[in-house]
């Protein structure tokens, strides 16, 4: 207990509450003198939670002491290369340098918060298994359901930073980031960011779906502008971690690792990134003009004013149509990744695989408004827009052939994360084919805003993200840990949650199809929706059962899982030529890759070789 | 790689600010004579193409630092790459708000006065040429010359947010464009206040720097500190020169 009142996280969340009451009191005490109001609907008034919210990020930063070495060099003091983690779990909520506690401490991180974004939709999706309110009022569910939303999308992205955290120097063959106190530094912005979004439940919520469009964001309750103020702070968690992660892939790969000898996770980390990089800044920029438009009357997007709320929705999707190729891409990386160590043949194709994600990435820039055929925006821009999100299938249509083209006459070995990583393959094909008719206006017109649209996103998400991320898990947790998953549980909770996810997304496209609206907390009875809604619950809560395995599973096998030290899947990759759990510095000696990342089978061929022996032998002959 | 000797080095900055001077005053009577975005557009693209050559040493991206990963010249090499990584991801905010900007308001530009206006983007121009001096200075060991340098650059500095803020803003306040009475008038005031929290940081920055550089902590060698809030400050200017035609010449008067 002691232990965790010491720690840079218990010292962070007191700062921060500390922070805000400081701001919010700041400005009520302002207000005062100002002769305005000094209290509001949540006790203070809008002003004041927003600046203390902000002052309670600022104070997190300084109460967990993560900028510490900054300051320091800003004296002119002499900071250390390293610091050393204390041994036991004390490390995971202190802040830590080593980008293998980092991405542990982001996927737990994200784990949390994607089992309390998927709770909020047990929740309303038990409101919607009969017609008529049960017992959600509407404006609890329009909060839950916009919760969900970016609950889950912020939760999605902790993930993805937390696998390319964990892997991308150990599959490069460094021994840390590029920069890590920078890394350490995204992390623990997020925490903040966190707490800010899921405290708008406590501030009358927010109405708005996670899309915040304006005019309706621009007057909700006070939750909204936690909301903008949470997905604002956690953008710099993105777009710092893309930072480090590029110039870690540019600067400090192994020896002889050109750019076409780079495993595809590292391609796909490095398009991923540079999504991150660049993109965020505009969603962060339009949250941004929408809080001030609330505060200081600044008509953005207020028509009255000779604002436009269409340009929202332009700099908005700029980044949240590419936030989609940053979920996915990694998960896809993850599958072109592991499939061949599990068919035991060669990666077919792999400069069109590595070349197809930075594709996606770029084409990925120039499709945003598909989201925007119904929105009134000017028409001459249908056209482009269509063609241009057609083209995205090209280049994923290039991964699907090398998939296929893989295991083709392959000796496939199915253990936990194989099943995974094919499962992600159907569901992404699945959310793949039901693209198109939204991406052509003439059909979009028709299925916009319908269920037919949730139930492809989640298909894209789940086939992209979810079931490789499940995969990585199982794949790599025997790095991270020296012991392995328990297979018969892994099998569970994947046979459970395929069909069940299948069922689900397939009747959201059905009901979609026959016009149900999505994002409403009600339909019509005798539209004859509820036989559906009710087996679409079933298979939610099927899928939360599932989930609750995996991490029983999870956890369980920390302490009791059976011992796997060696190079348990027979992989060519650097990280697992070393012991696991992996060395404090990853490579005690250094690496230098001689030979191609995927020759799996072919007799002689070698990706990677320890300098040190390599020179020894060398002496020797 | 040979460094050109200090009386070169300080001589081409005269030499750019010069051509900077040249091409702002050309800007200015371009906007004033006859209504030309096009013309005003590659001005504006040549000087940034200046700055980042010669003040900001983009070229040093492209430079060898050997195969030494612990040694000063690589990790240096390895800190320049994130801090234009850096500048990347910020020139989408400014470039985000120059869209909105175009998008409402067109080519018809906010009622400010073109004089002030002109006088600040001196003010940034001139201090970006004295941070250029103080960077050289420091290059070759001159701790003088980098004092004095960076003393003005701060001052200069100041002299840029005191007129933004200071004065700029109520002027126009004053002229009717306020934040919250059109949507131009918030995208003007939004403009130039994030433009205004990055000359702040800037200014921080250089603070820093200068006090660390006063007590002798950098020398010919190992100035990357000095070279990273130089590019940084440059940005800032290289931000300004988009923003200043974009606000105060391009069309005209709504």
């Amino acid at each position: 207990m002691q232990k965790f009142l010491a720690s840079a996280l218990a010292r962070g969340l007191a700062w921060q509450l500390g922070g805000w009451l400081v701001g919010a009191g700041m400005v009520t005490g302002i207000r005062l003198l100002m002769g305005l109001s000094p209290l509001g609907l949540f006790f203070f008034t809008e002003p004041a939670w927003v600046f203390g919210g902000f002052l309670g990020v600022l104070a997190f930063v300084a109460g967990s002491r993560i900028v510490d070495d900054w300051t320091k060099w800003a004296k002119g003091e002499q900071i250390p290369d390293h610091r050393d983690d204390p041994p036991g779990w004390g490390k995971y909520i202190g802040v830590s340098l080593d980008h293998k506690v980092i991405g542990i401490q982001y996927t737990i991180t994200s784990l949390l918060l994607l089992v309390v974004g998927g709770s909020f939709a047990l929740v309303f999706r038990t409101e919607l298994s009969r017609s008529g309110m049960q017992f959600l009022s509407l404006q609890w569910y329009n909060t839950l359901m916009s919760l969900h939303g970016i609950g889950m999308i912020i939760g999605i992205l902790l993930g993805v930073a937390g696998v390319m955290n964990y892997l991308v120097p150990m599959l490069i063959g460094a021994q840390d980031m590029a920069f890590p106190r920078l890394n350490a530094f995204s992390f623990w912005i997020a925490v903040p960011a966190v707490v800010l979004l899921l405290s708008s439940l406590a501030l009358g919520g927010f109405d708005t779906g996670w899309t915040g469009y304006p005019p309706l964001s621009a007057r909700g309750p006070v939750g909204t502008q936690m909301f903008f103020l949470g997905v604002f702070t956690a953008g710099w968690s993105s777009i710092l971690g893309g930072l480090n992660l590029i110039a870690t892939t540019l600067r400090l790969r192994a020896r002889g690792m050109t750019a076409f000898r780079m495993p595809i996770l590292v391609w796909a980390a490095l398009a991923t990134s540079l999504i991150t990089l660049t993109a965020t800044q505009l969603i962060g920029l339009s949250f941004q003009l929408v809080v001030f438009q609330r505060l200081f009357g600044m008509g953005f997007f207020d028509p009255a004013k000779g604002g436009n709320p269409v340009l929202f929705q332009h700099l908005f999707w700029f980044y949240s149509h590419p936030a989609v190729y940053v979920f996915v891409l990694p998960g896809l990386g993850v599958i072109s990744e592991l499939l061949p160590v599990f068919v035991r043949k060669p990666l077919y194709g792999y400069r069109w695989i590595a070349m197809s994600s930075l594709g996606i990435a770029l084409v990925g820039f120039l499709v945003w408004a598909h989201h925007m055929f119904a929105s009134g925006m000017n028409s001459y821009l249908q056209v482009p827009f269509m063609y241009s999100t057609l083209l995205v299938a090209v280049p994923t249509g290039v991964k699907f052939f090398s998939w296929v083209a893989t295991v083709w006459k392959g000796k496939i070995d199915m253990p936990t994360p194989m099943l995974f990583v094919l499962g992600g393959i159907v569901v992404f094909l699945l959310g793949g084919l039901s693209g198109p008719p939204n991406a052509t206006v003439a059909t979009d017109l028709h299925l916009t805003d319908t269920y037919f649209i949730v139930g492809h996103f989640h298909d894209t998400i789940f086939g992209g993200y979810v079931f490789p991320f499940f995969a990585a898990i199982y794949y790599w947790f025997p790095k991270a840990t020296g012991r392995r998953m328990d297979e018969k549980l892994g099998k569970l909770h994947f046979w459970l949650m395929t069909p069940s996810f299948l069922t689900l997304t397939l009747l959201m496209m059905r009901v979609g199809l026959l016009g149900m609206r999505r994002r409403i907390a009600d339909y019509d009875p005798a539209l004859g929706f509820d036989g559906y809604h009710l087996l679409m619950t079933i298979a939610g809560y099927l899928i939360a059962l599932s989930v609750a395995i995996f991490l029983f599973n999870l956890f369980r096998s920390i302490k009791r899982g059976e011992k796997a030290e060696g190079n348990l899947w027979n992989s060519r990759s650097p990280e697992w030529q070393v012991s696991s759990p992996m060395p404090a510095h990853n490579f005690d000696e250094p690496i230098e890759v001689v030979g191609e990342p995927y020759d799996y089978g072919l007799a002689g061929s070698q990706y990677t070789r320890f300098v040190q022996a390599a020179q020894n032998k060398d002496l020797h002959s | 790689m040979k460094l050109p000797d200090k009386a070169s080095a300080l001589q081409q900055g005269v030499i750019i600010f010069v051509f900077l001077a040249v091409l702002t005053a050309l800007e200015f009577l371009i906007a004033v004579a006859i209504e030309t975005i096009a013309l005003l557009a590659v001005v504006a693209v040549m000087k940034v193409g200046l700055v980042a050559y010669y003040y900001m040493h983009i070229h040093k991206l492209g430079e060898d630092a050997g195969e030494d990963r612990h040694s000063v010249a690589y990790r240096t090499a390895t800190s320049r790459l994130g801090l234009w990584l850096f500048l990347l991801s910020d020139s989408f905010v400014f470039g985000g708000l120059a869209v909105a900007r175009f998008n409402l308001l067109g080519f018809t530009r906010p009622h400010l006065s073109q004089v002030l206006g002109l006088a600040v983007t001196s003010i940034l121009l001139l201090s970006s040429f004295f941070m250029n001096r103080a960077e050289a200075s420091m290059a070759h060991d001159d701790r003088k010359g980098f004092g004095i340098g960076m003393v003005v650059t701060l001052m200069l500095g100041i002299a840029f947010v005191a007129g933004v803020l200071g004065v700029e803003w109520p002027t126009a306040i004053a002229e009717g464009v306020s934040p919250s009475a059109s949507a131009g008038g918030a995208i003007f005031f939004m403009m130039t206040g994030m433009h205004a929290l990055h000359v702040i940081t800037g200014l921080v920055l250089l603070g820093i720097v200068w006090r660390n550089g006063s007590r002798g902590l950098y020398s010919a060698d190992r100035h990357w500190a000095v070279e990273a809030a130089a590019v940084y400050w440059h940005f800032v200017d290289v931000v300004w020169i988009f923003f200043y035609p974009a606000l105060y010449l391009v069309g005209r008067v709504a």
